[in-house]
């Protein structure tokens, strides 16, 4: 269909979009992508790597913000 | 065929590389709905993208649809777009994944309340299925909602949520196979003038696109593109950080929207039941930035817990950050340019995606037949700037 990126493919498809973010799929889908097109899955770009590193529940990550402030 | 460069990845058919009725620049939700419906009436279009499509705004959006608005012609615009969403998967032959879940926005004082009333008046006026709600029903509409301090909502049901990259895909996958192309790893750098018309656009290789028509569509560069045309297209990129959960089963269909200073909105997404939401950032951060910060990834968890205290163990698996392009009043600039066959449409002002449908559309025909079905006069580039809309 044309799409080329791991950007546009994780757009449409949702790979990358779980829990992983990425982590196990998206190098594989890079492998796929140079198959398909030649373009060497080591030039393709990932999308950026972002917090949180792990999933986080959102009561801790709340609290951490109160903690914090109650520190300044 | 396909071309590798260092940037990005070239594609384009043959018979369009250097030749278009209309160029558009940006292949986000804008570009592509509005090249849409301009091929639908017998253009050929090719839509010039430096990135990938939705790499800005419309891939970074939450994908919220409201018609709860003040300003009367986005009011109409909206309820427009909303009727064209329910249609929308099957004209693009792909699912969009519209679903009406309706948006609840809470007020916890009074002159927010009165404001809400106010706003209701308006909408109502147009026929739009928008009421005040009471606490009680604000609770049943979305279960787990902490009351504290609620004095109500207004609540539409027929609103909604659908999914930014099907419909920018969708509407792409249109242009090509009414005939049109989509060039990607392209960057738009000069717009070319013979006389006091357009007659084609430059791309950073050098390549040129002759076209009768270009449609600035270029979301928070707008004004860089507009400035190529020596027209001053007045949007100015604010940074907003967004963040999402985890899937979880179903817990409450509307998006949820606190106006308070430190409020927030998000939604459940009715497919795979992610939580997404974003809040403004006070003071505003101007300029277009995707770095995420460590205030937004604790302070957002903070405010969705607040509200519905029952989230606490759900995880946050992401944050981003992307840009609403601000008009100076809030409010969407389309339409001609004091450049013949020059055309813009954006200054979104976070709302592009919800407003796409529609304004695609009544751009089309304003583009080709001189004016829209429903009037965009108070859209227009050469109005005073001034009838703020206050349902942001």
């Amino acid at each position: 269909m044309g799409y080329h990126s791991l950007e546009a493919v994780k757009r449409v498809l949702r790979t990358g979009m779980g829990h992983c973010q990425g982590r196990g799929c998206l190098r594989l889908i890079a492998r796929l992508i140079e198959e398909e097109t030649g373009i060497p899955a080591s030039e393709q770009k990932l999308p950026r790597p972002r917090p949180p590193l792990k999933p986080l529940p959102l009561g801790l990550l709340g609290e951490f913000d109160e903690a914090r402030s109650s520190n300044d | 065929m396909i071309r590798h460069s260092g940037f990005g990845l070239r594609t384009w058919s043959r018979q369009l590389r250097r030749t278009a009725d209309v160029v558009v620049v940006g292949a986000g939700v804008i570009g592509a709905a509005t090249g849409y419906y301009l091929a639908r009436k017998g253009l050929k279009v090719l839509v010039l993208e430096r990135d990938f499509p939705c790499a800005g705004s419309t891939g970074r959006c939450i994908g919220g649809i409201r018609a709860q608005f003040t300003h009367d012609l986005t009011i109409r615009v909206m309820m427009e777009s909303v009727r064209m969403f329910r249609g929308l998967g099957d004209e693009l032959g792909e699912s969009v994944e519209w679903y009406q879940g309706g948006y609840l926005f809470l007020a916890f004082d009074e002159k927010r309340k009165q404001a809400f009333l106010d706003a209701i008046a308006i909408q109502k006026k147009y026929g739009l299925d928008v009421r005040f709600v009471s606490p009680d029903e604000c609770e049943k509409l979305a279960p787990g909602l902490d009351p504290t301090g609620l004095l109500g909502g207004a609540f539409c049901p027929t609103d909604g949520q659908a999914n930014p990259f099907k419909l920018t895909y969708g509407y792409l996958e249109g242009i090509k196979r009414m005939g049109g192309g989509l060039v990607v790893g392209c960057e738009v750098k000069q717009v070319n003038k013979l006389g006091d018309k357009v007659v084609s656009v430059t791309d950073e290789r050098g390549d040129e696109y002759a076209c009768s028509m270009v449609l600035n569509a270029a979301g928070c560069w707008a004004d860089e593109v507009g400035e190529m045309a020596g027209v001053k297209v007045p949007v100015k990129a604010d940074r907003h950080e967004s963040l999402v959960t985890e899937a979880v089963e179903r817990v409450f269909d509307p998006m949820l929207v606190d106006y308070r200073s430190d409020g927030c909105y998000f939604v459940q997404h009715s497919g795979t039941g992610h939580f997404i939401g974003c809040y403004t950032p006070s003071p505003l951060v101007p300029g277009h930035n995707v770095d995420a910060t460590d205030e937004f990834i604790t302070e957002m968890p903070r405010r969705m817990v607040r509200l519905v205290p029952k989230l606490a163990g759900v995880k946050v698996l992401r944050q981003w950050a992307g840009s609403y392009e601000m008009s100076p009043d809030g409010n969407p600039i389309c339409g001609g340019t004091p450049l013949a066959g020059f055309y813009v449409s954006s200054g979104m002002s976070g709302h592009g995606f919800m407003f796409a449908p529609a304004l695609g559309k009544l751009v089309a025909e304003q583009m080709t037949e001189g004016r829209a079905s429903i009037p965009l006069d108070e859209f227009f580039l050469s109005r005073s700037f001034g009838k703020a809309e206050a349902m942001k």
